[in-house]
């Protein structure tokens, strides 16, 4: 049963003025209505889980996007690695090697061995000077084939290359090595 | 009253209301949730998900020290959409792209022609794949990337690239569109060859993954390194050496091997003609293998070498025992067999008839021993028998005793009636150079496994063929033809013991023998302890019909082989070794 206090406004009696109504409630009333305190702590308590949740999904939205564009990062990095390697192979190839070799006026040592022993700088063999003109390859450029090697491409253009610290820049067409009557000097050993 | 129930109506009608609704939506969730959820979740996951095949590697080939002689690379096949172009090119479109000025950019940045484009374009137009460029470099996709062609993708294509070129191209083999056709990649696939594996991923509206979502199913399974025994330079060094005399002399093929006395690893193994891995289409079909291994030749007198030890192994005979060699021994029937230089009767030892290479004198010897002993030896040898290597090598012939008539009963003494391969030559120098001690011929040192296993590791069984007395003894008598033969002076190198033996060989033709040759000369260094076999082959050269034209080709080598390993010089002149009584 509320005990809610209701007035009924008099019949028949002319009203002067509405009085004023107003509802209070009982101190017992008072007490048992519960604190808002609490009603705002929960309510509040479930919007900040909601927000972590949001707040969480964003960041690993976020994180996903990133790991997708650092492996489309990676992927290229080691693809350029992997091209750079097989330029490098391609260049330490035996015929590009003798290529640029010959291009820069070296010839194939004698055909007598010698070798000189570090342990006491004592020279083994037969020493004898190369020919001037023997070269690895023959006059056609090679017999060996590396169809991957551009033919005349061998000598380095150091237009092309970037510069590297302190490495000479090989330009054979310009510089002659210097060659005494097609002998190489033999170096003075003990 | 009428209030209460009027309000109790229209409560039950609300409840009602709201009953139904509930009772729709519900029934609309259990067929959703319950009845229809497996193929409905399938056709999601369907448009979500993505399977990715996850490629592994091919495993590459090196060479002994690590050169890598076959690797695999990722090369990348330019794609277009023709519906997408023509749909985009489309005149009635609000904003058409210019189809020509971009089909003319991507002929620039691919190197095809506009008009071969334009014809793949055009092909199908309802197509939604279409070739551009196939095998194209990184450079090419980056160039073609840069554009920014909306019709223009790129397909990852994993390739295969041989950086040394024909270097060892005869061994190494090279890959067709079914796969390996030959050398190494083929006999040696399994070791090679790597396993797919497949993962599954789910994917936004943007082609992002979804982040927990990747599933693998299938781990890949990158191929094993395949090392190899050979020395790249070494092999380079052979094979143009062998391609410029083979060339000079006009020799329809050539071989020439290295091979390590004390294991029996192949240093080099070199072949004229041989194929650029890379460009299979430069050569004819028969260069497309390792001949030094498939093309059995009769080689002549560099067996005889095979006979003398037999009969010093058999007690019968030492290096200086003394034999009348005659201008020629003749059969009952008229057939006689002869010496290269017509003579009177020689006073020869066994090192005479070696360094003259007399035919008849070596048959002397051989007529000490019966079939059956010198059948056995040679079997011992290897002659008939493949080396075991593989690319599809020859096991060369040599008839059965119940074969041999009474003139193969010489003549398989200094190799003719009796083929073998360069490679089985090579074994049977390695033999001798060893102490009498064969090793199989061996091209791989092992495979190694990603995970660090090796497996194919080859078979090194030495078996004993003849006593240490006897190799030696005829590694001594094989010293006199460098140092006192008729080809001392091509084939000495100043400071080096090197015993060696020649051989002109004849060809069969038509049942007979014809006016061909196949020269060839097979050696070791040093003499007193030998550590390499060297053997160069010509076959039918033009000019120069004797071993003197393989004799340039075997000297350069064999300096090559000291350079390469460092071989000291013998300090003692060979010792004098008489060669005639």
């Amino acid at each position: 049963m509320s005990a809610v206090a209701y007035a009924r406004p008099q019949r028949g009696e002319p009203a002067a003025q509405p009085q004023r109504i107003e509802i209070v409630t009982t101190r017992a009333q008072r007490r048992a209505r519960p604190k808002s305190f609490y009603a705002v702590l929960a309510v509040s308590a479930v919007f900040a889980l909601f927000l972590a949740q949001l707040m969480l999904s964003i960041v690993l939205s976020d994180g996903a996007y990133q790991i997708s564009a650092l492996q489309v990062e990676q992927k290229q990095l080691s693809r350029t690695s992997q091209d750079l390697a097989e330029s490098l192979d391609l260049l330490a190839s035996p015929q590009s090697l003798a290529q640029r070799a010959e291009a820069l006026g070296m010839v194939v040592g004698s055909s007598s061995p010698a070798f000189l022993r570090l342990a006491d700088g004592a020279l083994v063999g037969t020493p004898v000077a190369a020919v001037g003109t023997a070269g690895a390859l023959g006059p056609d450029g090679g017999l060996v084939a590396n169809s991957l090697l551009v033919p005349g491409a061998a000598t380095l253009d150091p237009a092309a290359t970037p510069e590297t610290t302190g490495a000479p820049t090989l330009n054979p067409a310009s510089t002659s090595v210097a060659s005494s009557n097609g002998e190489l000097p033999s170096p003075t050993t003990r | 009253m009428n209030n209460s129930r009027s309000t109790r109506r229209r409560l039950a009608a609300t409840v009602l209301a709201l009953v139904a609704t509930v009772m729709l939506f519900s029934g609309r969730l259990i067929d959703i949730q319950v009845v229809r959820a497996a193929e409905l979740n399938e056709q999601s996951l369907g448009k979500r998900s993505v399977a990715v095949p996850t490629y592994g590697v091919r495993g590459n080939i090196t060479d002994a020290n690590g050169v890598l002689l076959a690797s695999s690379v990722d090369r990348y096949d330019i794609t277009a959409s023709p519906k997408v172009m023509h749909g985009l090119a489309d005149p009635k479109n609000k904003k058409p792209i210019d189809a020509e000025a971009q089909i003319e950019d991507l002929a620039i940045a691919t190197g095809e022609t506009v008009e071969a484009i334009t014809a793949a374009l055009n092909a199908d137009p309802e197509s939604d794949f279409a070739y551009i460029h196939k095998l194209g470099t990184l450079e090419v996709l980056e160039a073609v990337r840069a554009l920014k062609i909306p019709w223009v993708y790129y397909e990852v294509h994993p390739s295969r690239t041989y950086p040394n070129g024909a270097v060892a191209g005869n061994l190494v083999g090279f890959i067709g569109t079914d796969g390996p056709q030959a050398g190494m990649e083929l006999d040696y696939d399994s070791c090679l060859a790597a396993t797919n594996g497949s993962s599954t991923y789910e994917k936004s509206k943007d082609g992002v993954r979804l982040p927990g979502s990747t599933v693998t199913t299938k781990e890949p399974v990158d191929g094993g390194t395949l090392k190899l025994t050979i020395n790249s330079d070494l092999q380079f060094y052979a094979q143009e050496q062998l391609a410029t005399q083979a060339i000079k002399v006009g020799a329809d093929w050539g071989t020439a091997m290295v091979v390590r006395v004390s294991d029996g690893h192949i240093m080099a193994a070199a072949d004229y003609p041989s194929v650029d891995p890379n460009d299979v289409n430069g050569v004819p079909n028969t260069a497309l293998g390792s001949l030094a291994f498939s093309t059995p030749y009769e080689p002549g007198s560099t067996f005889k070498p095979m006979t003398a030890a037999m009969a010093i192994d058999q007690g019968l005979a030492t290096a200086t025992t003394q034999v009348i060699a005659p201008g020629r021994i003749y059969f009952p029937n008229g057939q006689y067999i002869k010496d290269v230089w017509a003579h009177n009767d020689i006073h020869l030892t066994l090192a005479g008839v070696l360094m003259n290479s007399s035919n008849t004198g070596i048959s002397k010897f051989s007529d000490m021993m019966s079939q059956q002993t010198r059948y056995d030896y040679f079997k011992a040898f290897g002659v008939g028998t493949k080396t075991g290597v593989g690319l599809f090598e020859s096991a060369g012939s040599l008839p059965t005793i119940d074969k041999w008539d009474q003139f193969t009963n010489y003549t398989v003494a200094f190799g003719q009636g009796v083929s073998t391969t360069s490679a089985q030559m090579a074994s049977i120098y390695q033999t001798l150079g060893n102490n009498g001690i064969k090793m199989p011929l061996t091209l791989v040192e092992g495979c190694t496994m990603p995970d660090g296993t090796v497996t194919s590791v080859p078979d090194a069984t030495p078996t004993q063929v003849v006593s240490e007395y006897a190799a030696d003894q005829t590694v001594a008598a094989m010293e006199t033809i460098v140092s006192k033969g008729s080809l001392s002076r091509q084939l000495t190198i100043p400071g080096y013991r090197i015993a060696a033996k020649t051989g002109t060989a004849e060809v069969p033709e038509n049942g007979g023998y014809g006016d061909q040759r196949i020269v060839s000369v097979a050696g070791m260094i040093p003499a007193e302890n030998p550590q390499y076999v060297v053997i160069v082959t010509l076959g039918k050269p033009d000019i120069m019909k004797t071993s003197a034209a393989s004799a340039a080709p075997f000297k350069n080598i064999m300096t090559q082989v000291i350079k390469t390993f460092r071989i000291e010089p013998s300090g003692v002149p060979a010792p004098d070794m008489p060669v005639t009584w």
